[in-house]
């Protein structure tokens, strides 16, 4: 924060510093171009000024060029409103920046243009030339003075000639005249001042000319404003030596003509001067009105930075607050606004957001109260050994709880959000009941009952199924809730406990009968076998024995039927496996020699936590129900597997019993562990029936079907120690059920 | 065959030695042309004479105007031509040390009415008028018997070297043109330093 102030009070000092200098330079700049003497002189460190007056503007105008474009192109909030009015500040700046260069250009250039008149600078070349030709005439009376004096001269004697030259002098009304022999020496010199210094020698341009044979006139300049004729003539003195001599003579003009020459050449010199200043003067003027504009330009470019930015400020803060709000935050409040519209705009969104953040509160707090209740129902659905399944209008699954799951055997919890058919596909348990439900829903049937028969792997499953239909908006529904319980082992207890009871009838009602029945009929055979006749003996004798057979068949069956119904207690102990299974096996190898029995166990395989007896049974009653089904098949064998795995995270014993024999009659696979169903000649028909009893009493799993290769399969899964009884106890609540019942 | 092969050979040889001879003279005049209309000041020799215990310096410069000079002076504008003398003692541990320095100023401005140059030594105030800027420029470049140091003044066990140059002044001018001088290379006139060591 403090950082950013810091920076903020620099630029703005920097800002400041840069166009107070500006203004400052400008006005002197302004002064210098009128060439004021005063400020001529600091007029390069006037233009350095202006031009580092400039240069700060440019990199704060590329500074703010360069974070709106960057702005821009992030998308930040406001930033597109920003360029837009600094575009339109530049537009309205530049245009009028524009028409004023143009015309100051065009009449700085024409208004200097218009100060050199042509007649001007003609007047002041005829004046020159006037002047050349009178001061010509001039020269030429005094170079022919000159050279009269010489010729005068070309006559005197050496002796006489400091005489005659002062005299010549003065005839010829020269200020001075000298005369000078070979090698540049003076050999006379006459002048009218008395302090007059020695003349110097005779100038290179002098002697060259004399050398040329010609004279020499020139006008000369001695100080400002006076002038003089100064003019040279050789010529050979008529004595002894032949000697060339040069009479040198400086003529001074009459005061009047000087200031009259000087006026003129002095004017014409200006005049020139201005001539050749006038390029630069444009030029300067042109840098100058362009450096005015330019620094104007930046200022009002900057300007129009700092104008859109606040403007900008309170719609950035608004949109940033919208996005807060926006994405949940309701306690955002916006600075404190100015009295104007959008002042008001920002009350108004901080009034929003105070009620929506109330809002939210109650919202809040009822979606508390919903989601304890929700908690508080998905407990109990939880509990519920009843499964329950919400589904959308369109069959997608809402919810389903434990009991569903377990029940269906699909974790449909898993599959939230998705179409109840899609899941169900390829699991055929869930498939028959979507069939069946979806029977009922397509129908549109708003409320339906119906138990439904599932049938698979493990045998099949009986459902008590019941759905209502959630209302929904304009007769739509909204969704649908189907609640279903598994009452296979209700029935299958049901049916035990009446097939218990007839069994219990059966051994009372038929088994006291039966003994007086044989009594009586082995009494008959001792009584009348001897005193009958052969013939009628033998009848007796067959009838008898008949009779006595048949009453043992049936007191057997009595007795298979006491131990159907009679369920002892459980008594769990830990037996090894693998000697029980060889035991059983080795027994029925010695009885059935026709029939081929191969045992596959693992000896190494864990102690078995069972009713050893029962599984005893268990054993007995698979491996008689192969031989007995191999009655009529040839090379008949029987295979006896016995493993240990983990099967759905719980140990289990498997035994498995297959033999080659006919197998089980197709459309019966279901039906096999129901008591007196049979498809062998012998037996009563309670083999499979008490072995199923026996799993389930240990909370284990039975499955029958016929092999591909051809014969039957029984296979069996026992919990392989109390812990994992307990998992499948926990796995399957209808057994727990079933096993409270039994209990 | 093959001998009118080497001739057609040679001939192209001679013929493009003579183009690239030709070249040569072109860009030779060209650079010369172009030397002329920048003009430059150059300073040809220079010595120093000890007499009657004061150092004289005799110089010989070569002053050529450039274009946009000769146009200025031609239009009335009086150029400053500065002849910079200084003497510098050689110090052994220590950066060489300025004991004396002579700064001679001259005026060339040429005047209208008499179409004349003339030359002002601003230091003496003695003036002399020439009728071309040629030989105004070669008198401008004829130093001699300029007094530079008094012997007397100089340490007598150091050794001394005089160094001389000549440059264009613009400092003198108004400030529009002064900034106008300031961008143009054919106002920046100046030669580069001389140097001699200081005979005893």
């Amino acid at each position: 924060m403090v950082p950013r102030a810091i920076k903020r009070a620099f630029y703005a000092l920097l800002t400041a510093t840069g166009v107070g200098l500006s203004v400052v330079a400008l006005f002197l700049l302004s002064r210098t171009a009128q060439n004021s003497e005063e400020f001529g002189r600091l007029h390069d460190i006037i233009l350095l000024i202006n031009i580092a007056g400039a240069f700060v503007l440019f990199v704060l105008f590329i500074g703010n060029v360069t974070k709106l474009i960057k702005d821009y192109r992030l998308s930040v909030p406001g930033a597109k409103l920003k360029a837009r009015i600094v575009a339109m500040f530049v537009f309205l700046a530049l245009a009028p920046l524009i028409i004023v260069f143009y015309f100051s250009t065009q009449f700085i250039n024409k208004g200097i243009d218009t100060w050199f008149n042509v007649d001007v600078e003609e007047g002041l070349d005829n004046a020159l030339s006037l002047s050349r030709a009178a001061l010509e005439m001039q020269k030429r009376q005094h170079l022919y003075s000159t050279q009269q004096v010489a010729q005068r001269l070309s006559q005197v004697s050496d002796r006489q000639l400091v005489f005659e030259l002062s005299m010549l002098r003065r005839e010829s009304g020269a200020r001075e005249m000298t005369l000078y022999g070979s090698n540049n020496t003076i050999l006379a010199t006459s002048t009218d001042s008395a302090s007059a210094t020695l003349p110097s020698p005779l100038t290179d341009e002098v002697v060259l000319t004399m050398q040329q044979d010609r004279p020499f006139v020139s006008l000369e300049s001695i100080e400002n404003g006076v002038y003089e004729i100064r003019t040279a003539v050789a010529f050979r003195h008529s004595g002894r030596t032949q000697q060339i001599r040069v009479v040198q003579a400086h003529f001074p003009m009459t005061e009047r003509l000087s200031r009259m020459a000087n006026s003129v050449e002095t004017s014409y010199q200006e005049y020139q001067q201005l001539l050749f200043l006038r390029e630069p003067l444009k030029s300067n003027f042109t840098i100058t009105l362009s450096v005015v504009l330019m620094l104007s330009l930046l200022a009002a470019i900057y300007g129009a930075f700092i104008l859109s930015r606040r403007l900008v400020a309170p719609i950035q803060d608004l949109v940033a607050g919208t996005r807060a709000v926006a994405a949940g935050d309701f306690d955002t409040r916006l600075p404190a606004p100015t009295r104007d519209e959008i002042g008001f705009l920002i009350q108004s969104f901080n009034d929003m957001t105070q009620r929506l953040a109330a809002a939210r509160r109650e919202a809040s707090l009822s979606q508390a109260l919903v989601e304890a209740e929700r908690a508080n129902l998905e407990v109990i659905l939880a509990r519920l050994s009843t499964g329950v399944l919400a589904l959308e209008s369109d069959l997608r699954i809402r919810n389903a709880n434990q009991a569903s799951s377990g029940i269906l055997g699909v974790d449909l919890a898993n599959f939230a959000g998705d179409p109840l058919p899609e899941v169900a596909r390829g699991k055929p348990l869930l498939e028959q009941f979507v069939d069946v439900a979806c029977v009922h829903l397509d129908a549109g049937e708003t409320e339906w009952r119906e138990q439904i028969v599932l049938r698979g792997e493990v045998g099949r499953r009986v459902l008590t199924c019941a759905c209502t239909t959630l209302p929904g908006d304009d007769d739509n529904p909204a969704g649908y809730v189907i609640v279903f319980d598994d009452i296979t082992a209700l029935l299958q207890a049901q049916r035990d406990a009446a097939w218990g009871e007839v069994a219990r009838r059966l051994a009372h009602e038929i088994k006291n009968p039966l003994t007086p029945i044989q009594l009586s009929a082995e009494r008959m055979r001792r009584k009348y076998l001897g005193v009958m006749s052969e013939d009628d003996a033998q009848v007796l004798d067959r009838a008898t024995h008949t009779i006595v057979q048949q009453v043992e068949a049936m007191k057997e069956m009595v007795n298979a039927f006491s131990d159907y119904a009679r369920a002892p207690d459980m008594e769990i102990g830990c037996f090894d496996m693998d000697k029980l299974v060889h035991e059983v096996v080795d027994l029925y190898r010695a009885q059935e020699r026709d029939v081929k029995i191969v045992l596959t166990s693992d000896p190494s395989m864990p102690e078995v936590e069972a009713d050893v007896g029962r599984v005893r049974q268990i054993l007995h009653n698979l491996i008689r129900n192969s031989i007995e089904a191999l009655d009529n098949t040839e090379d008949g064998e029987i295979e006896v597997h016995v493993s240990v795995a983990e099967i759905g995270g719980i140990n289990m014993m498997q035994v498995k019993v297959e033999d080659n024999g006919p197998g089980f009659k197709p459309g019966s696979v279901s039906q096999v562990f129901d008591p007196y169903v049979t498809t062998k000649t012998k037996g009563t028909g309670l083999g499979l029936a008490i072995v199923k009893k026996l799993v389930e009493e240990h909370a284990g799993t039975i499955r029958a079907d016929n092999r591909k290769q051809g014969g039957a399969m029984v296979s069996i899964r026992l919990p392989l120690n109390e812990a994992a009884r307990e998992a499948m106890i926990a796995k399957a609540p209808g057994r727990a059920e079933q096993r409270r019942e039994l209990a | 065959m093959l001998k009118r092969f080497y001739d057609n050979r040679f001939r192209l040889l001679g013929q493009g030695l003579l183009l690239a001879a030709a070249c040569g003279l072109h860009m030779v005049a060209a650079a010369q042309d172009q030397l002329q209309r920048e003009g430059y000041f150059e300073v040809r020799s220079g010595s120093t004479a000890l007499v009657n215990g004061v150092h004289l310096l005799d110089a010989r410069l070569q002053l050529v105007l450039s274009s946009e000079a000769l146009e200025a002076l031609n239009s009335g504008v009086p150029l400053t031509i500065e002849l910079q003398v200084q003497v510098i003692r050689e110090r052994r541990f220590y950066p060489d040390a300025l004991d004396a320095e002579l700064t001679v100023t001259y005026v060339l401005e040429y005047r209208p009415l008499s179409q004349r140059y003339f030359v002002r030594n601003v230091n003496s105030g003695d003036q002399d008028s020439f009728a071309t800027l040629y030989s105004a420029l070669n008198n401008l470049g004829r130093i001699q018997g300029l007094p530079v140091v008094d012997d007397a003044l100089l340490t007598s066990d150091r050794d001394y070297r005089v160094r001389i140059r000549a440059m264009l002044q613009t400092e003198q001018y108004p400030a529009p043109l002064r900034m106008l001088f300031f961008w143009r290379s054919q106002w920046q006139l100046q030669s580069e330093w001389f140097e001699w060591f200081l005979e005893r």
